[in-house]
């Protein structure tokens, strides 16, 4: 996903990519509207209040700790920059909950997040740890799994 | 049998068949290949067709992610995941507002030739065109253009497989040919041969072998049957004919060559004798006392005389010598390839010696022959038949006389 110009073309392409992330990812229970719940700093999170899903869902997010997540309700956890031990535990705290995670910073995909974007200069890209999808109680469409980095080719 | 056209310059049965068939054949197969051919494009152009909507399709659903991704890389390589067949000539996905997102041709090397370009825009003028849906809402366009590779192939292996086959019955028609030759033109060139043959040797034994076909085997039978007809008629003219050339150079009561037929064979023994330089003789005979045995026992005894004087002629000379009744009580005798005078005369003596047993007449009597003989030789005697003639007369004459003489004197004494 290219990232266009403007000064938060970074937060603009990383919305989109969110979106992405959740179109293509099926929960147990539609929830409408959904929430993104942003953990710790985030650098490009700014835009993730303005979505609207592909069939007119819209997005709230807000701001928790990562102690609280697990019991917030959130339907997506955006990670931003965050103690890594107490993202772990935050992580391991919602793994089969059905939430949807993603790592801002994280681009080796070591944490347990679903996903880590992966930015660059001129695109932003994201990597997938297949562990924690297959434990996250959400259904991935597979296709998203191959546009990966790192994913077989 | 020959191949060549006859000497009229007309085309033989042969040629003519062979003809007719080839034509029929070529007609044949060229017929079914061109329609083969037709049906076998339009049959796999329609799968090809469908085979490109089902590569559309699953070119739509492979690369939905990657358009709501914007991500032109990962659409690129869902697109060889399942385009890259030689089905597929080019890939094209639109985005949503038609703007093109990712193009992908088939890489080939010379082989994408001209035809081939040109038989893609004739067969697959339109792409095939699938919608590329996220959540039911359209978000894309693949086209897929096809490839005419594979149909192309198929029309050259099916245009070559034709060729073999006009090939192989180009071949099979001059089997056919030969087998027609066998069975249909050899017996009409026999019969032609057959009938050549008895015009112009006059060989009626000849018959046609039967035939294996019921027509023609009916036609050679109809032909012998007439042949055989001819054959009688012409061995009946043929023996009348010999009869009638007997009667004319035989005495009919004697069964002896007549005077025709002794001057002929006098005139060719002269020629040969000429050639040869060999000698002949004639010997001259006539029967003294004929009238008296007419008189005396009538006709009847006088033809009956003059037979027997025949037989005993006949018997008395060798063979090679010819005898002759040249009418009345004269007759005569050639005697061919002389070598000494004495031959003529031992004939001479051995026909009188015939004669002197009386012979037994139809009315019971017995009766002698006196036959007075006249020896002219060739050529001491006469250079021509004439000439030897008259000699042999005169000489039968001088010894009649004698005869004659002696009998009076046997008489008086």
């Amino acid at each position: 996903m290219s990232i266009g110009g403007g000064s938060d073309a970074v937060a603009v392409a990383t919305a989109r990519m969110v979106r992405s992330f959740i179109d293509y990812a099926r929960w147990p229970i539609r929830r409408e509207p959904m929430t993104i719940c942003v953990v710790g700093t985030p650098s490009h999170a700014s835009r993730l209040d303005e979505l609207t899903l592909i069939d007119g869902r819209r997005v709230a997010a807000r701001a928790v700790t990562p102690a609280s997540l697990a019991a917030s309700g959130c339907d997506v956890a955006y990670f931003g920059r965050v103690d890594p031990a107490a993202m772990r535990q935050a992580l391991i705290a919602v793994r089969g909950k059905g939430v949807l995670t993603v790592a801002e910073n994280d681009p080796q995909c070591r944490s347990q997040a679903m996903f880590c974007l992966r930015q660059d200069r001129a695109s932003l890209a994201f990597a997938v740890n297949i562990d924690a999808i297959s434990r996250s109680g959400l259904r991935i469409d597979p296709r998203v799994l191959r546009i990966a980095d790192g994913a077989s080719t | 049998m020959t191949r060549r056209a006859s000497p009229e310059g007309l085309p033989t049965l042969r040629q003519h068949l062979a003809q007719v068939h080839l034509r029929l054949i070529l007609f044949a197969v060229t017929l079914a290949a061109a329609s083969l051919l037709v049906s076998g494009v339009l049959v796999t152009r329609n799968y090809a067709q469908r085979n490109l909507d089902l590569i559309a399709n699953t070119v739509g659903y492979t690369v939905e992610p990657a358009i709501v991704f914007g991500d032109p890389q990962a659409a690129r390589e869902g697109i060889v995941s399942v385009a890259d067949v030689s089905t597929v000539d080019r890939v094209e996905l639109r985005d949503r507002a038609g703007k093109l997102f990712m193009e992908w041709s088939h890489p080939r090397a010379g082989l994408h030739s001209g035809l081939e370009r040109m038989t893609n825009k004739l067969l697959w003028a339109k792409p095939s065109i699938h919608a590329v849906r996220h959540s039911g809402e359209i978000i894309g366009e693949v086209r897929v253009y096809g490839n005419s590779e594979g149909i192309l192939r198929y029309a050259l292996s099916g245009a070559i497989i034709a060729l073999a086959c006009l090939g192989l019955t180009v071949m099979a028609t001059r089997i056919l040919a030969r087998r027609l030759q066998q069975e249909v033109i050899a017996p009409l060139s026999q019969l032609a041969e057959v009938s050549q043959s008895v015009r112009a040797e006059r060989a009626f034994h000849r018959r046609l072998p039967p035939s294996g076909i019921a027509e023609i085997d009916q036609f050679g039978r109809d032909f012998n049957a007439l042949l055989a007809e001819i054959e009688g008629w012409h061995q009946g003219l043929t023996s009348e004919n010999a009869e009638l050339a007997r009667r004319a150079t035989h005495d009919p009561l004697t069964g002896l060559g007549n005077r025709v037929l002794f001057e002929q064979t006098l005139a060719e023994a002269a020629a040969v004798s000429v050639r040869s330089g060999t000698s002949f003789a004639v010997v001259y005979l006539d029967a003294d006392n004929f009238k008296q045995i007419n008189d005396l026992h009538g006709h009847d005894g006088g033809d009956a005389a003059l037979a027997a004087m025949a037989e005993r002629l006949r018997t008395a000379i060798r063979q090679g010598d010819q005898a002759f009744r040249l009418g009345g009580d004269e007759f005569a005798v050639v005697v061919p390839a002389l070598t000494s005078p004495d031959q003529v005369e031992s004939v001479k003596s051995r026909i009188e010696q015939a004669m002197e047993r009386p012979f037994l007449l139809p009315n019971g009597a017995y009766a002698v022959a006196e036959l007075s003989a006249g020896i002219a030789v060739f050529p001491d005697d006469g250079k021509s038949p004439e000439a030897l003639l008259r000699r042999a007369d005169k000489e039968m004459y001088r010894e009649k006389t004698r005869r004659r003489a002696a009998s009076r004197g046997v008489s008086n004494a």
